[in-house]
């Protein structure tokens, strides 16, 4: 603190300081709490919430009945005593309306009750979902690193500087596009009459119901989230001398020996970023699975995080699920960095 | 271990119009410390490559034992390498690295555990076994790649450049443990350097090579004292250099006329008269005199700067736009104190009359 007072002086000091309040208060720390506390509490809605609107619509009644009750006396003609007795309508009015707008106050914020009810309540359907969910999620990463690795490599360590700039290009030219488009694209493709299947026709096979089993979601997700898992291995691998592969081999390692020892070992902590990274946003991937399913095949976690917040608005049991979902991925980021025996040190770099 | 002959049968190297190695015939004998000195660029390295089988030769053979090696990978020839910056696996321990060879052959984990840790004993690192190479000095470093490299039980070491990380005092400890281990095991080593100093210390023969080609293959002595070319008189040690033409043969010597005299050396190339050539004399063999006095070799020359070594001094004349050397021990007055106009002379057979040629650059 004294060391960045020193060097930038008090104003830009002012300046980061208040930047990292703002983020960590903004981004890490508001979002999750407002999204843990809603999680914990459900409205109490249960036996009084019918008295007390039987209770309004009874004082709406009487209300307009002492309204009539006024007329009739403002028809009076006029003298002390019916002055007194609009007036004396008016106050009971007054009163009543007052009595409306505490009740009308206790049924629309009605009392919150904390309980851990949100996260016990989900069912066999809802928890096979979440099992899917992840279950589903480790195999997309797996696929992706599968594909991703010897990719990776060879732009590294084989391409020539031009070739690896333009499969880089070719990587990141995709991305350039909406997400929405290429899920849409792709949806195209896999369609019960699209083109995968009128290629399969043509060699006599399928119809293949590639959306309705759900490998379409692996696909489309496969294709999403690629490069989140190529370039953190490509920038690792990258660094690596190449002379160690070439020592090597030189020392009789075949292929497979030089990637387990000496590349694999190395690319570590872009292999660990790259499936934390893969794991976090398919899990979390909401528009994939909704467009490439449409209903045919069983959902994806999100999308009963969606049900339950715009649908059943049920906002409380909404967090509650994506709240259970953000600890299922930490618990994957924990594991993972366990399997790898990497620090957040390593993955930071 | 026993070492191998290597043999370059019309070897050439090329990178598309680039041509790193002009065609090469060379034979490296069995057991032999084999140095390929030359500046950076000029293709040795390509050629270690092509020896280990990371490059294929453009045109011609390699042969290794008689064997001939083409279409054989790296890990299939009897050579080991060692990297210019070793290469070593730095997430695993010392032993493992050098056990790394033997792991690959199928060796269980305790034998070749104890097989590293006798060749670490080899290069006085037992200690060290446990480390992980950044734990290592430089120097500790070096002994490891060599103990890797051995562990394998080569017929041939290639080092490309493997001291010159070292610092000054290391590199000189490290040239005679290489030349000792070299002597121990019987494996032929070929040694890459541009230092021409490790090339002096430590080979039985050098190579002297210059822009992808080898202009001089000598043992030590005679690449210093008879260099074949201009270029190989400059590039290995220092050397005064005479401009001039072949005025008279005598035998195997010749009389050069160059702007500062008519000037006697050995004519080994046998450059016929009216030859363009060089002469050179080493600094070491250049005597200094008071006055030049008329004899034979010798010229005028005002002395222009001294360079203390310590033991030995440097002195610098000049003559018109030429500048001389001579290399004395440091004792006597003319290594103190020179007068401002003296006189340098050389023996005859200390000249050395080669064809023009480029020279190293200084």
């Amino acid at each position: 603190m004294n060391r960045l007072l020193r060097s930038l002086g008090p104003v830009m000091t002012t300046v980061i300081v208040l930047l990292s309040g703002v983020w960590v208060v903004g981004m890490i720390i508001a979002p999750q709490l407002i999204m843990v506390e809603q999680s914990f509490w459900t409205k109490d809605r249960s036996g009084d919430a019918v008295v007390i609107s039987v209770r309004i619509d009874r004082l709406y009644n009487e209300i307009d009945v002492l309204r009539f009750d006024k007329t009739d006396a403002e028809a009076l003609a006029p003298s002390p005593r019916r002055d007194a007795k609009i007036a004396g309508i008016e106050a009971i009015i007054a009163d009543k309306q007052v009595a409306i707008a505490d009740l009308e106050a206790r049924e629309t914020t009605p009392e919150k009750v904390y309980s851990l009810r949100n996260y016990t309540i989900m069912g066999q359907a809802h928890l096979a979902v979440f099992v899917k969910t992840i279950l589903a999620s480790v195999a997309v990463t797996l696929i992706a690193f599968v594909v991703c690795y010897p990719m990776a490599y060879a732009v590294a360590k084989l391409a020539t500087p031009g070739k690896a700039a333009i499969i880089m290009l070719g990587l990141i030219i995709p991305y350039a596009i909406n997400e929405l488009l290429r899920v849409f694209a792709w949806l195209m493709i896999l369609n019960h009459n699209g083109v995968a299947n009128y290629l399969l026709g043509l060699i006599g096979v399928g119809p293949v119901p590639f959306l309705e089993s759900g490998a379409g979601v692996f696909v489309a997700m496969v294709y999403a989230y690629i490069l989140f898992m190529v370039f953190p291995i490509y920038n690792t691998i990258e660094t690596l001398d190449t002379a160690q592969i070439e020592a090597a081999r030189d020392l009789g390692a075949p292929t497979w020996q030089i990637h387990r020892r000496v590349v694999m070992p190395h690319a570590k902590p872009g292999i660990a970023v790259g499936c934390i990274m893969t794991f976090m946003l398919s899990a979390g991937s909401y528009a994939v699975p909704y467009i490439m399913t449409r209903g045919t095949a069983e959902p994806w976690f999100t999308q009963l995080i969606y049900n339950k917040f715009f649908e059943s608005s049920n906002w409380n049991t909404g967090s509650a699920y994506a709240f259970t979902l953000l600890v299922a991925c930490i618990v994957f980021v924990f594991l993972v960095m366990r399997m790898f025996n990497v620090n957040i040190k390593d993955i930071a770099k | 271990m026993r070492g191998m002959d290597i043999e370059l049968d019309n070897v050439s190297i090329e990178f598309g119009d680039f041509t790193a190695v002009s065609p090469t015939d060379l034979k490296i004998k069995a057991g032999e410390f084999f140095s390929i000195l030359g500046p950076s660029g000029c293709g040795k390295t390509t050629i270690l490559r092509v020896i280990s089988g990371f490059l294929n030769p453009t045109t011609g053979e390699i042969r290794i034992g008689g064997e001939p090696m083409t279409g054989v990978g790296p890990h299939k020839r009897p050579t080991a390498m060692i990297f210019q910056n070793l290469a070593l696996f730095p997430l695993m321990p010392v032993w493992e690295n050098v056990a790394f060879g033997l792991e690959m052959r199928g060796w269980a984990k305790a034998r070749r555990r104890d097989k590293a840790f006798e060749l670490l004993d080899l290069v006085a690192l037992g200690d060290q076994a446990e480390k992980m190479p950044d734990e290592l000095s430089g120097g500790q470093r070096q002994r490891v790649a060599v103990a890797r490299a051995l562990a394998v039980e080569p017929a041939v070491l290639l080092l490309d450049e493997p001291l010159s990380a070292l610092d000054l005092k290391l590199r000189q400890h490290m040239r005679s443990e290489l030349r000792d281990i070299q002597r121990r095991t019987g494996v032929t080593f070929i040694y890459i350097t541009h230092d021409q100093g490790e090339a002096l210390t430590m080979s039985d023969r050098i190579a002297v090579m210059r822009a992808g080609v080898i202009e001089q293959v000598d043992t030590p002595d005679l690449v210093y004292d008879a260099p074949a070319t201009a270029f190989a008189a400059t590039f290995v040690g220092a050397n005064n250099v005479f401009r001039g033409h072949i005025a008279s043969h005598d035998g195997d010597m010749a009389v050069v006329e160059t702007k500062h005299g008519a000037l006697r050396g050995r004519n080994p190339r046998q450059v016929a008269v009216g030859g363009a050539v060089f002469l050179f004399v080493r600094p070491e063999k250049m005597r200094v005199l008071s006055a030049a006095g008329g004899k034979e070799n010798s010229i005028d020359v005002t002395f222009e700067r001294r360079d203390l070594e310590g033991p030995f001094v440097n002195l610098f004349f000049r003559r018109e736009d030429d500048v001389f050397s001579a290399h004395l021990v440091n004792a006597g007055a003319m290594a103190h104190d020179p007068p401002a106009r003296m006189g340098i002379c050389f023996d005859p057979r200390d000249g050395m009359i080669l064809p023009v040629g480029d020279m190293a650059d200084e």
